[in-house]
């Protein structure tokens, strides 16, 4: 449920009960639109209120298209 | 901000290779790396591209992040140099500190142009429907999410400050949240579909 994406987001969950709200997250639009629109909350409460217009989506298209992968040993702030 | 990062496990599954764990991450802090960019950099196509390059740089090097500081100050620190960085290989329109607050607020990811009448109005429209939401909001659910959200204060602390159990803390900010986003919804539109 939802309340479980909410708690994701506060990182209140840990082991067995986090995958299984990822998965959920993952696999559920509607859980995802949910971790989405409560992220974008939290950010309008802050301030920051600009809206996400695929945004992120290309972020992930652009990893799969460079073929983007973890690189041990690579330092992101050495650069 | 938070005493502990709250990302901690989130991160872990992320090194592991769920990838879905580092979708999670970036959806959630996009906006404030974002935010974070364009006060180096004054065009949105430019920032866009460093707050891509940030994410690709910080999934590469996963497993350098040992939990020295948190999640977000590791990203900070990355997008920093990643603005930087683009700065000198190519000289871009570099911000000014008088208006970067502004520039940042009306930050409009995708767009070549960041003066866009359409995506400051739809910022605007969301910024209302917030606050409307919020003052329609039961002060004991509106109370726990801004210490949270606001104040960066953590379930425990809150439980604390209003003198709940930890549980209510957690079921109260996940009902203002709900409250919230079903008045968001309609403002958001189609659109809603294309943010993941």
């Amino acid at each position: 449920m939802s309340l479980d994406v909410s708690r994701m987001l506060d990182g209140d969950l840990a082991g067995d009960e986090l995958k299984a709200a990822l998965g959920a997250v993952a696999g559920d639009p509607s859980r995802r639109d949910r971790y989405t629109l409560y992220g974008l909350t939290g950010d309008v409460l802050r301030g920051n209120s600009t809206p996400d217009d695929g945004f992120s989506m290309r972020i992930f298209e652009r990893m799969r298209a460079e073929g983007t992968k973890i690189e041990p040993g690579y330092d992101p702030l050495a650069e | 901000m938070h005493e502990t990062d709250p990302d901690v496990e989130l991160v872990a599954l992320a090194q592991g290779g769920d990838e879905h764990a580092f979708e999670a991450l970036v959806v959630k802090y996009q906006r404030r790396v974002a935010r974070h960019v364009a006060r180096y950099v004054r065009r949105a196509v430019d920032v866009e591209d460093i707050v891509q390059e940030t994410f690709i740089r910080a999934y590469r090097g996963l497993t350098s992040f040992r939990g020295q500081s948190t999640f977000y100050s590791w990203l900070y620190r990355i997008a920093t140099n990643a603005a930087l960085n683009a700065a000198q290989r190519e000289p871009m329109p570099v911000a000014t500190t008088e208006d970067a607050d502004e520039r940042a607020f009306a930050f409009e990811p995708g767009n070549s142009d960041a003066e866009n009448p359409e995506r400051s109005l739809m910022a605007s429209q969301i910024a209302d429907a917030v606050q409307r939401a919020l003052a329609r909001l039961k002060p004991e659910l509106a109370e726990p999410l801004m210490l949270y959200e606001v104040e960066g204060k953590t379930y425990p602390q809150i439980a604390e400050m209003l003198g709940v159990p930890i549980g209510t803390v957690r079921t109260r900010i996940f009902r203002a949240r709900e409250f919230i986003a079903k008045r968001l919804e309609p403002v958001l539109g189609p659109q809603r579909d294309r943010r993941w």
